[in-house]
């Protein structure tokens, strides 16, 4: 168990920079997410923190103690990496054995006996342990290397993508598992991923990273509902939230924005306080996100509701998503599986303006939002953090 | 189609026997005349009366086991120095990036381009200024040309195949880097490595140009030593024979110990896991 | 534009080495299918269950060992893949690197010496179908993944086939535009109308795009139906558990009689379901069975729920949604929930089974059983 600091720490491969002077403490015994797409330097980070890799400059701090110059065995870390990397020619026992038989954290035969059958057990795969790698599924093998970290009892339990190669089914079955399990890890966990669901599902803060460098650190709550910028927006949400054009229009003292058509005009909720932000912020054009699951939609026609057509429906899973076409605009909603609609048929399309998230349209960064749920429940939330 | 396929097996097996004979003809051959004696080696063919005075003559009169020692010191140094040096230089060029990598890479491999004959004069030359003539250090040094290359390529493939997380995964679980390379490495590469030593070993027991050229009384190799046979006035074939039979002897037992491992540590990839 | 018509469809590969035939290496087992004109069928199943197979004996790239395929009326087994006027697009692109993209979706009218004019016309009246005409002088070179594709499938349209095969065209593509392409796939097909079979290992892509869905496993079709149908009414286990995101959860339970009615119970859990009367006459005391429900059918009651108190094993935040996975026996049953309470890993809560919606499968052939009517 440790807190982990990483200051002003930048690594470059050559010429290429691949993380630019990130800053970041992760608490003992969080569960801390890396979020980005691929390529944003989200593993290099972990490489830095486990001690494969050491950063250019900045510092790498364990519990306050700094770990630049110490190498990877000696940092009690524990790792499991996205292709599991099993040693081919060790059956299941002696891959999670491993640990326990290293000259760093050697424990007589009875303890590595009865560790690795607790945590076989723990993972359910104790009817495995004298297979070899190469006799088990994939699902299997990342348990398998989950074991190996989880056998003993490291500073820090580092997770490349371990989910990343299971086929969509196993990977979702996995995250529950894995989140199952979480209060059983006792450490400080960084996971590292591109998938949101993974993200929101797992991480207790989660930490958004793009091209080397970190754009938004927060809860779950915190970047879905409060994202700094659209990349943010954008990332966090399935489907994705969607952006529109939209004005500040005053009329009468009434305050309201113009969107989507010329003379649409939508009126901003008096209560939220988005009124206030926006008039401060001193920006007049915006980009207005609003998230699929929020937006409402009719086939018949309706005042106040804007008119697009079917541009597409899909399904996604449990639930689908409707396209409309409104104007040039795609508008995404979740509609239910079930629904009977023809293509290019007409849409009514109802803009929550009451769960909204404005963004500055010129440096896309995020001005306010008008979803007062959202603002209580982030307030009650940093609320039971002081009582903590 | 049942019929098709007894045919088509057939005539599958009927051309490898062919081949088999073709190949195998000159060691029977070998062998046969290994028995003969001088004055049935031309009027005979293959109904004689085996006789076992020309390994009398070889194996008990001359020096013939000298030359054999000689052999086996030459090339088994020459194997282990190879792989001493040439497994860390295979996980370097595997591992790490450095300038002119692939170029340096090459130009190991090429040492088996050119034909030995090619360098045996200068090395001749140096040799007897600097006194590596004729001692065994210098033939083992020589044998590095031949056996070092193909160690180097056969492991360097080998440790690409291993994914480098692997390593660092030893490394988190405690290991140091020594400790990474002999437990979790070293058996990785096992078969490459038992399979690449073996073909160097048979290489460089083979070779006869350099001892030839770069020893003759001192050390002596088997591969040399065999035309001792031929005398003045006439070949004694069978003695050659009964030389070269001796010779063949320890790369064929390798060989058949190992040959599980020989094929498959040669033409595929470490690990699958 | 013509029907497709797959009769007792039989695929089998000589396996060299294995001397023994197993009655199981069949890649592709009896069978039959019926496409109507201008349908668009989505062929599903996991890697190896015989939907390329398929495909590629449709193509003609294929032998077929028994049973008749006909496009329209005409048997087309041993016609040559080139006559068999099919539109073929591959999961990589395979576009012609030296040539412009106009010329690769030209190409293969240049071949057949249709007239330059005609072409063009015809090139021109495909290419912003598939929103490419802005691309027509580029090199494939310099195409994103996501434009390939488009040339591709534009490439294999143009020739007005009467039947078009996709083969996992989205499979190499990243989340977005993934989904954008299958938008367009499926506007595509509302546009020109061309009978179509697209086969894929998503389940999401079928559902979005497929009219009807064959369902492979093993080679052998396990179900033909709308995406409602086999999203509702799965004919087997398979089916059940393949369809859904997450997908439907599938435990093995023991009917116990009770006070005049039925009732599911679990080993190693409290959790008893109240069986659907339509099942009455098929149950009795002590029988086992399957029993399916999706994640969507179950709720969490409320404060004088008469629902079973169970340990809540994971809670999920999602953002959109919520879901709670809760330990019956060993199995882990998820639901899903879309209000806004937040509940911690082992609070109690009472599990409600919306009992009408389940299935029942039998345990040894995954078949499903069917109340009578």
């Amino acid at each position: 168990m440790a807190k982990i600091e990483v200051v002003n720490v930048t690594k470059r491969f050559g010429k290429f920079t691949a993380l630019k002077n990130i800053n970041l403490e992760i608490k003992d015994n969080e569960f801390f997410v890396l979020f980005g797409p691929a390529g944003a330097g989200k593993t290099t980070l972990l490489n830095n923190v486990a001690g494969i890799q050491i950063p250019e400059e900045g510092l790498i701090r364990f519990n306050g103690e700094i770990m630049n110059r110490i190498d990877p065995a000696h940092r009690n870390v524990a790792m499991v990496f996205e292709n599991y990397a099993l040693y081919p020619n060790l059956t299941v026992y002696e891959n999670i054995a491993s640990p326990l038989r290293s000259p760093l954290y050697k424990k007589d035969n009875a303890t590595i006996n009865r560790e690795v059958h607790r945590v076989a057990e723990l993972l359910r795969i104790d009817h495995l342990l004298e297979r070899l790698p190469s006799q088990i599924s994939n699902g299997q093998k990342q348990r398998v290397a989950i074991g190996r970290a989880l056998v003993r009892d490291p500073n820090v339990f580092l997770m490349d993508e371990p989910l990343a190669h299971l086929d969509a089914k196993l990977r979702h079955y996995m995250r529950s598992e894995l989140k199952e399990m979480q209060s059983s890890f006792n450490t400080t966990c960084i996971y590292v991923t591109h998938d949101f669901l993974e993200a929101v599902s797992l991480g207790d803060r989660i930490a958004i990273i793009n091209e080397g460098s970190i754009i938004q650190v927060g809860t779950r709550e915190e970047v879905y509902y409060t994202p700094c910028n659209e990349f943010v927006a954008a990332l966090v949400g399935e489907p994705e939230i969607n952006l529109v054009d939209g004005r500040l229009f005053v009329d009468n003292g009434k305050y309201y924005v113009e969107t989507l058509e010329k003379g649409y005009l939508l009126p901003l909720p008096e209560s939220s306080g988005i009124v206030r932000k926006l008039v401060d912020s001193e920006v007049t054009e915006y980009h207005i996100g609003f998230r699929p699951n929020n937006i409402k939609y009719t086939f018949e026609k309706k005042d106040g509701l804007i008119r697009g057509t079917v541009y597409g429906f899909e399904s996604i899973g449990n639930k689908a998503v409707l396209i409309a076409k409104v104007g040039e605009k795609y508008i995404r909603m979740i509609a239910p599986n079930d629904l009977k609609v023809k293509l290019d048929q007409a849409v009514y399309v109802e803009l929550p303006i009451h769960k909204a998230i404005f963004f500055d349209a010129q440096t896309t960064n995020f001005i306010g939002t008008s979803d007062e749920a959202a603002i209580y429940r982030l307030v009650q939330e940093q609320l039971s953090k002081g009582v903590q | 189609m049942k019929r098709k396929r007894i045919v088509s097996n057939a005539v599958k097996n009927g051309l490898l026997a062919l081949y088999a004979l073709f190949a195998l003809f000159p060691l029977f051959w070998m062998v046969l005349i290994s028995f003969k004696s001088d004055a049935q080696m031309f009027n005979t063919t293959f109904i004689f009366n085996p006789t076992l005075e020309n390994y009398d003559a070889v194996l008990l009169r001359t020096d013939y086991f000298k030359y054999f020692i000689d052999s086996i010191i030459v090339s088994v140094i020459a194997v282990l120095i190879s792989v001493l040096a040439g497994v860390p230089a295979a996980y370097a060029l595997a591992r790490y990036d450095f300038k002119k990598k692939e170029n340096l890479a090459f130009t190991i491999l090429s040492f088996r381009f050119a034909p030995e004959i090619l360098v045996v004069l200068p090395l001749f030359m140096i040799y007897q200024k600097i006194g590596l003539y004729d001692t065994y250090f210098g033939l083992i040094w020589v044998y590095q040309l031949i056996t070092m290359p193909l160690l180097i390529w056969v492991i360097r493939g080998y440790f690409e195949d291993i994914s480098v997380e692997i390593e660092h995964a030893a490394q988190v679980d405690g290991y140091s880097w020594w400790q990474v390379f002999l437990k979790r490495l070293l058996p990785l590469i096992k078969p490459g490595l038992v399979s690449a030593s073996l073909l160097a070993f048979i290489f460089a027991w083979n070779n006869f140009t350099f001892p030839l050229m770069l020893s003759g009384t001192y050390v002596e190799t088997i591969t040399v030593a065999s035309l001792k046979y031929i005398a003045s006035d006439t070949v004694h074939y069978g003695q050659m024979a009964v030389a070269a039979t001796v010779s063949a002897l320890p790369a064929v037992i390798f060989a058949l110990l190992i040959q599980k491992h020989l094929v498959r540590g040669l033409s595929f990839g470490a690990v699958k896991g | 534009m013509s029907k497709l018509i797959i009769k007792n469809l039989y695929k089998r590969y000589e396996n060299k080495g294995k001397k023994k035939t197993q009655p199981n290496d069949f890649a592709v087992n009896n069978l039959s299918l019926e496409c109507e004109d201008g349908e668009f069928i989505g062929i599903l199943g996991p890697s190896g269950c015989g939907k390329t197979t398929t495909l590629r004996m449709i193509a003609g790239l294929e032998d077929i060992t028994a049973g008749d395929i006909f496009i329209g009326d005409q048997r087309i087994n041993d016609l040559h893949p080139k006559d068999r006027n099919i539109g073929l697009a591959f999961e990589d692109y395979a576009l012609y690197p030296p040539l412009t993209v106009y010329d690769n979706i030209a190409f293969n009218l240049k071949a057949k010496g249709v007239p330059a004019d005609q072409i063009k016309e015809r090139v021109m009246e495909i290419a912003p179908l598939l929103k490419v005409e802005d691309l027509l002088d580029k090199m494939p070179i310099s195409l994103s993944g996501g434009q390939k594709q488009r040339v591709n499938i534009a490439r294999a349209i143009v020739r007005r086939p009467g039947l078009l095969l996709l083969d996992e065209p989205l499979s190499h593509l990243d989340g977005k535009m993934r989904q954008a392409l299958r938008t367009e796939i499926k506007r595509l097909h509302n546009e020109i109308r061309c009978t179509t079979v697209y086969v894929t290992h998503d389940q999401l892509e079928a559902m979005s795009l497929a009219d009807r869905i064959a369902i492979m496993n093993l080679g052998v079709l396990q179900q033909f139906g709308t995406p409602m149908e086999v999203y509702d009414d799965p004919a087997n286990e398979f089916v059940a558990g393949f369809i859904g995101e997450p997908p439907m959860n599938l435990l093995k339970t023991t009917i116990i009689h009770h006070d005049g009615d039925y009732y599911f119970t679990f080993e190693n859990s409290d959790l008893r379901i109240l069986a659907p009367r339509r099942y009455y006459d098929l149950l009795s005391d002590g029988m086992q069975v399957k029993m399916g429900v999706r994640p969507t059918d179950i709720f969490v009651g409320g404060p004088d729920s008469k629902g079973t108190p169970v340990k809540v094993a994971v809670f999920e935040d999602l953002c959109s949604e919520r879901r709670i996975g809760v330990r019956v026996g060993d199995e882990l049953v998820m639901l899903i929930t879309e209000d806004d309470t937040r509940y911690r890993q082992g609070e109690m809560i009472k599990l409600e089974v919306n009992g009408e919606k389940t299935h029942l499968f039998d345990l040894q052939t995954g078949n499903r059983i069917r109340p009578n009517k």
